[in-house]
């Protein structure tokens, strides 16, 4: 987060700047690819590229802090995200996720490694189990840091039901967390 | 209705505002807001606070290696929108080397769709007339109304459902110009019966009274059923005053 120096970043960028839209652009882009890899899997680098093209054709208009900004900024993925999923509900292809950035969570493996090495590609790929509407919650509440009114603007829900959905969510991967084994890139099990 | 499910939905919100949360949901808040560790928490919730941690971790590499296409991008979608006077001026430029063009196209086209009917003789006969004159194309046919007048028949009595057209106006001089009555004509067969005048110097002079009984053969009117034909024959009634011109030999007295 930018903190303090987003109002100017914010400024330099919708007037043109290119080092303050790379200022912006390194802030936002981890969290905005694990939010679209947790939603869209296989198309998060494509959607987060549609994005920031969106953002710096509109970013001239946009007024607001960082918190509206990320807001303004999620709000537009999720839509290109619902978009994608209409587009490939149209046209099936078998699904193909990027296994050099993320692996999936196997439960039938065995687990050697230590608890603290978890990465966040594995965390993520814990998170993914979860059913989509608990995990994009956590992911935006956890990895992009909004708070849960904010996160009910973006997946159109109330507050409450925000809260709902995620203390499922945390409660889900609890259980799991307890006996699971999640499977790290490099490593042919973690256990949990 | 939608205000009753509004209202609901209100009391159920205030309702869920006024219960505090449980434990769990209040370790689930904090889990959810805050980062770290809690060293003295369950282990399962350490756990879970861990793998929370390690999901919202720094950047990595590979998330970041994209920067320089992004911000290339960025100035590519700026580009249009600095620029819009440029693209103005190439417009200004362009249409008037369009409009020209263009205008003379069409001009010539219509010019050549002109002459071409002229050549073909399709124009009215105004402007065909017109043509005729200023390009040498073909004059205008006469009018309808001027071909169809000559045609005018009559039905002739006794011949049930013919029409009598007159005969073609003839070549030589003729007497009047009434279509519809046969002229006298003077023709070498003709007879006449003149008052010579003789001066004795044997040159005579001859003013001839055509007509009384001269029975001329062409032209005749002609009867005819279908399409006038001069090889028909008919019988005819003529009254003409003609002025001839011949050469007769007189016969007379002459006193010298």
């Amino acid at each position: 987060m930018l903190d303090g120096d987003f109002p100017q970043v914010l400024r330099l960028a919708a007037a043109g700047d290119a080092a303050a839209f790379a200022t912006l652009w390194r802030d936002t882009q981890p969290p905005l690819l694990r939010y679209l890899w947790i939603s869209a899997g296989h198309a998060a680098e494509d959607l987060a590229a549609e994005v920031w093209l969106e953002v710096a054709k509109r970013i001239g208009s946009f007024r607001g802090g960082e918190h509206e900004f990320r807001g303004w900024l999620f709000t537009m993925a999720r839509r290109k995200m619902i978009d994608r999923h209409r587009y490939e509900a149209r046209r099936p292809v078998s699904p193909t996720i990027d296994g050099e950035l993320l692996d999936r969570p196997a439960a039938d493996d065995t687990a050697t490694a230590a608890l603290e090495e978890i990465s966040t590609e594995t965390a993520l790929a814990l998170i993914a189990t979860l059913p989509r509407d608990q995990a994009e919650i956590i992911v935006l509440r956890v990895v992009v840091g909004l708070d849960a009114s904010a996160v009910a603007q973006i997946v159109g829900k109330s507050p409450g039901a925000v809260r709902v959905a995620a203390h499922r969510g945390l409660r889900t991967l609890r259980e799991r967390l307890d006996g699971a084994t999640v499977t790290s890139p490099g490593r042919r099990g973690v256990t949990l | 209705m939608r205000l009753f499910a509004a209202s609901l939905a209100e009391m159920w919100s205030s309702a869920c505002r006024r219960i505090p949360l449980s434990s769990d949901e209040a370790a689930a808040e904090r889990l959810l807001a805050e980062r770290g560790v809690d060293l003295e928490a369950p282990a399962s919730q350490r756990t879970l606070e861990l793998v929370l941690t390690a999901a919202a971790g720094p950047a990595t590499e590979r998330e970041l290696a994209g920067e320089a296409a992004a911000v290339t991008a960025f100035l590519a979608a700026l580009e249009p929108e600095r620029a819009p006077q440029h693209r103005h001026h190439h417009h200004r430029r362009r249409r008037p080397r369009r409009i020209p063009v263009l205008t003379v196209g069409v001009a010539f086209a219509a010019v050549l769709a002109l002459c071409g009917t002229a050549e073909a003789g399709a124009l009215p006969a105004p402007l065909q007339q017109l043509a005729h004159q200023t390009i040498g194309a073909p004059a205008p046919a006469p009018s309808p109304a001027m071909r169809d007048q000559p045609a005018t028949g009559r039905v002739t009595p006794g011949s049930a459902g013919t029409v009598t057209y007159p005969a073609p106006a003839p070549t030589s001089p003729s007497v009047g110009h009434q279509p519809t009555t046969p002229s006298a004509s003077p023709s070498p067969t003709h007879t006449d019966n003149g008052h010579g005048t003789d001066n004795g110097r044997g040159r005579s002079s001859d003013n001839g009274n055509g007509g009384d009984t001269s029975t001329p053969d062409t032209p005749s009117p002609t009867t005819d059923s279908s399409t006038p034909s001069a090889s028909s024959q008919g019988n005819g009634n003529g009254n003409g005053n003609g002025n001839g011109n011949g050469n007769g030999n007189g016969n007379g007295n002459g006193n010298g």
